[in-house]
């Protein structure tokens, strides 16, 4: 991400900073520590009312690591988490693949349809996730009537039905997101490329593909952002026995918050952030 | 691309017409499938050779023991894969999709009456279920699935009103203490009410006097006002959380299912201890009873194995069990005899029907009239 | 690319032109339908076909059990259009999400700028560190809200160590609402973000070096260009904030219904549930949406073509 923008933007960079900008500059700082602590504080509090003895985990009363020791002794809730996170990194994927594909030929092409292949696009994020997850349920119904009808084998929803789903409104975030880097980009550098030889295969890699890559990574965190906290989707198209996390957080949350959900909580955005991590090592050397 | 849509449009509503038109002959044969009971097992044995290695039970979040599954297994070599929802039409939305993979749930007492009218449950076989001679008569028979037919009771719940002992020394015997503003100006911000379109306005209606199921437009007109009223003084509408927010003080008085008081009150499993300074009453003027109930889904291919549930569910032993974990009321009254003195004695205290109470309760029924509170409830939120 | 080179001339002269044409024209159109298939397939088979079913019941009879009744009638429009009560949802629901939008932008632009001017090897991190938050489930973090808000809570608590009265925070629209910008937050920065990260910053100084002052600099260089950032994360934060029924639910109190909670009930709380009724309230919402965003991005992508 960083080395590929780098080749264009070192330039645009140095003088820039300059003396004129301190007070500016001092604003931004000072929005962005609040905004940082904004973001931040209810997530201090959840992972420091996983360590808490107060079994409403609304109070600090003390250290202990039972809550980590319940969770693991959950099934349940581990399954879950495990569930949840295999659906998002499937989806992620997919989705950020075919969502890239599509905003190249949405911003490359011209084409009949495209129009329509627009207001296509918009709709996943138009519609309230609540309608989505009926119209895939009643979807889904029909759909299972009729692989049924044809090939006589009954099937149930699991977790792939969750991973189509998932991967049907991830697309359009993806989507969004990379027009918007396919935007700004300036088409004479591959135009140039080209000139000077360049397979249009060799431009996408070489050229396209390194710029953009900002856009895509932005769009890939959304999808998986996404399908993280998906919660109504996962709920109507999961199938017996395979719960997500999220399902499972909301039903317990409604009832009562224990520190056990802190802790999976915390747990959950240490894998996340170790994932991410990772493929951000791998990108890098790269 | 254009040209398609009208023709899926069509081919969708053909599919739709034949696939999700309710069956229509609620009088299917009882347990059609593969595992139907012989008459060897009639006398409430189990046939161990008749029964699945798996059942997915889909019931309410927090609604039984986990250790009850576990020795479920341990007895008969079933694994119990639990599934949980939060509303009746979350279930049913599920389960009229078809495939929905389940082979037990627990609908409510409306909810036994919509599913059975779709064909989503089947009749149950009553010689696999001896243990139905433990549950309480007064609770069987009931006007959503006279004769129980499609259904048992698995628990019941009274809905009344939870309070802080500390904040409320001489105790609260009347809606009022909810509805009368000179009264909750008092602990404005530290209250709740159910959110729920029949519970609340039901609440309403007792106040002033009136059946919850009354649907007249003056009176449904009154019990609009009468919330709305009351809405400025309200901290929220709440149905989840309720058992933990009194037990932390963050309420001291709501509108509460008795099971969410005894919750409240002794601590739910080892999820959190109680706090013994909430109590719970039946407001004088009356209030509402509803029961959860336990079915088998049509698509189950393991109905013989969720017969045997059904009746383990049912034995006193088990059932007493699950009731001291859950908090709500069981209607096994052997089941009941075996309760600890705790419980027991808060029943004395007002979280179960007595005798007296049980004049004052009232089931919430469901017809094209009752549409009306969907409206109310609109109107209500939408102030 | 190399400022000196060989000159840049076509290919030769040898393959007659048309045929030439001809061939790219075709390696072309299999190149937009490899780029194209996956993305419509996918979303014509698992989204506009579930739609199709949506608008469908919309057009059909409440059933008294909750289910669908295939029997065509426009009567859930006719009630959506004359009654206050759904009239008022979505004039709630639109000027809440108008406010969240805006206060996103508001703080959320001078964040993306702070992010896309930090030093190079800073920015991934920062860009990070927003997004982080947002990998623990967004119930449980609107739940901590809770915590932070309620009458016995952590604010609250500060207050009565200082001497200060209780504060009701929890259970207010100004809860709602905050916890709606928490929520959205990253959704407008991380477009903005990605615009700003294109942005010629030596355009400001060109315009400074032109007596622009740095405001009109922002104004008639940086702002326009950064458009389509502006508008993709309005875009983002607007429409799910319209939907959105948790928050309003756990930090409002469940007082006042936007459409979101309105569509939750309809479909899946009120006994029965009415299908077609919410059918019909999606759908106007989304051809609303629709329209908008469709305006949004032309008048945007128009600018600069």
């Amino acid at each position: 991400m960083i080395e590929a923008t780098s080749q264009t933007k070192t330039v645009a960079r140095p003088a820039s900073a300059s003396e004129r900008t301190s007070l500016g500059g001092f604003a931004l700082l000072a929005n962005a520590v609040l905004l940082y602590t904004f973001l931040y504080v209810p997530i201090a509090i959840l992972v420091i009312f996983s360590f808490t003895s107060d079994q409403f985990g609304v109070r600090w009363t003390g250290f202990t690591l039972d809550w980590y020791a319940r969770l693991f002794a959950n099934e349940r809730l581990m399954g879950a988490a495990l569930n949840t996170l295999y659906v998002a990194l499937i989806s992620t994927v997919a989705s950020t693949i075919i969502g890239t594909l599509t905003a190249l030929a949405m911003e490359r092409y011209r084409f009949p349809g495209r129009s329509g292949m627009d207001a296509l696009l918009y709709l996943p994020i138009v519609i309230p996730e609540i309608v989505m997850a009926v119209a895939l349920l009643a979807f889904s119904a029909f759909a299972f009537d009729l692989i049924q009808s044809i090939t006589g084998t009954p099937i149930r929803r699991n977790l792939t039905t969750v991973i189509i789903a998932h991967i049907a409104f991830s697309i359009s975030f993806v989507v969004v997101v990379v027009r918007t880097s396919l935007k700004n980009f300036d088409r004479r550098l591959e135009e140039a490329a080209q000139d000077l030889g360049a397979s249009g295969w060799q431009t996408f890699w070489r050229i396209t593909f390194p710029l953009i890559l900002p856009g895509i990574i932005g769009g890939a965190l959304l999808a998986f952002t996404l399908s993280l906290d998906d919660f109504i989707i996962s709920l109507f198209l999961s199938g017996p026995g395979t719960s997500l996390l999220p399902v499972e957080v909301y039903n317990k949350v409604r009832r009562a918050v224990t520190p056990e959900i802190n802790a999976i909580s915390t747990l959950m955005l240490i894998i996340s952030i170790a994932l991410v991590g990772l493929s951000q090592l791998a990108q890098r050397r790269r | 691309m254009k040209r398609w849509i009208p023709l899926l449009a069509m081919a969708l509503v053909m599919l739709s017409a034949c696939g999700s038109a309710p069956a229509s002959a609620p009088a299917s044969a009882p347990a059609a499938s593969t595992d139907s009971p012989s008459g060897a097992a009639a006398s409430g044995d189990v046939d161990t050779s008749k029964l699945a290695k798996e059942l997915f039970f889909y019931n309410w979040s927090d609604y039984i023991d986990p250790s009850i599954l576990d020795d479920f297994e341990k007895e008969y070599g079933v694994k119990v894969t639990l599934d949980t929802y939060d509303q009746n039409e979350d279930m049913i939305a599920k389960v009229r999709a078809g495939n929905s993979g389940y082979d037990l749930v627990v609908p409510s007492d409306y909810a036994v009456t919509t599913m059975a009218a779709e064909g989503l449950i089947i009749p149950l076989d009553k010689s696999l279920l001896p243990n139905i001679s433990h549950m309480n008569p007064d609770l069987l028979n009931k006007y959503f699935d006279e004769g129980n037919v499609n259904s048992v009771p698995y628990m019941y719940g009274i809905s009344g009103i939870a309070y802080n002992k500390q904040d409320f020394p001489d105790g609260v015997d009347s809606w009022a203490a909810l509805f009368d503003p000179a009264q909750i100006e008092k602990y404005k911000g530290k209250f709740s009410m159910l959110d729920d379109e029949r519970e609340s306005p039901g609440a309403a209606l007792k106040y002033l006097g009136k059946s919850l199921n009354d649907t007249d437009p003056a009176d449904l007109k009154a019990a609009e006002d009468l919330l709305i009223a009351q809405k400025p003084f309200l901290a929220a509408y709440n149905s989840s959380d309720v058992n933990r927010k009194l037990a932390s003080g963050e309420y001291v008085i709501a509108h509460a299912w008795s099971g969410q008081a005894i919750q409240a009150h002794n601590g739910l499993g080892d999820e959190f201890s109680g706090n013994a300074d909430i109590m719970f009453t039946m407001p004088k003027e009356g209030g509402m009873i509803w029961m959860d109930n336990l079915a088998i889904l049509k698509d189950s291919p393991n109905a013989y194995t969720a017969h045997v549930f059904i009746n383990f569910l049912m034995r006193p032993d088990i059932a007493a069990r699950n009731t001291e974990y859950i908090g709500y009321l069981s209607p096994n009254k052997d089941a009941v005899d075996l309760l600890s003195q705790d419980i027991k004695d808060l029943y004395a205290q007002g979280f179960a029907p007595d005798a007296e109470m049980i004049k004052r309760l009232e089931w919430a029924v469901r017809n094209e009239k009752t549409t009306a509170f969907t409206d109310l409830w609109t109107v209500v939120k939408g102030e | 690319m190399r400022p000196y080179g060989p000159p840049l001339t076509h290919g030769g002269p040898t393959m007659a032109l048309d045929t030439l044409q001809k061939q790219r024209q075709r390696s072309s159109r299999l190149r937009l339908a490899g780029l194209l298939g996956p993305g419509a397939f996918w979303l014509t088979l698992f989204f506009a076909m579930p739609l199709v079913i949506i608008l469908l019941y919309s057009f059909m009879t409440a059933g008294p059990r909750g289910n669908v009744i295939w029997q065509a009638t426009f009567e859930q429009y006719t009630t959506l259009f004359t009654k206050d009560i759904y009239v008022n949802a979505y004039t709630r629901s639109i000027w809440a999400s108008v406010l969240t939008t805006l206060i996103c932008l508001l703080i959320g632009y001078p964040l993306a700028l702070f992010i896309a001017r930090s030093p190079q090897a800073w920015r991934t991190p920062l860009l990070f560190l927003i997004l982080i938050p947002f990998w623990t489930n967004f119930l449980v973090r609107i739940y901590a809200w809770q915590i932070i808000l309620s009458n016995n809570g952590l604010i609250n608590s500060a207050f009565q160590a200082l001497g200060l009265p209780t504060q009701t925070l929890l259970y207010t629209e100004n809860a709602t609402l905050l916890g709606l910008v928490y929520g959205e937050l990253p959704f407008m920065v991380l477009p903005l973000y990605a615009s700003l990260d294109r942005f010629d910053f030596t355009l400001m100084e060109a315009a400074a070096d032109l007596g622009a002052s740095r405001w009109r600099a922002f104004l008639r260089v940086m702002l326009p260009i950064t458009m389509p950032g502006i508008a993709a994360g309005s875009v983002l934060v607007f429409i799910p904030t319209i939907g959105q029924f948790v928050v309003s639910e756990l930090l409002g109190g469940a007082k006042v219904d936007y459409i979101g909670n309105l569509l939750q009930r309809l479909f899946l709380r009120s006994n029965p549930p009415n299908w077609p009724l919410g059918s019909a309230m999606a759908v106007v919402m989304m051809g609303v949406l629709m329209i908008l965003i469709m305006l949004y991005f032309r008048s945007t992508t128009e600018e600069d073509r």
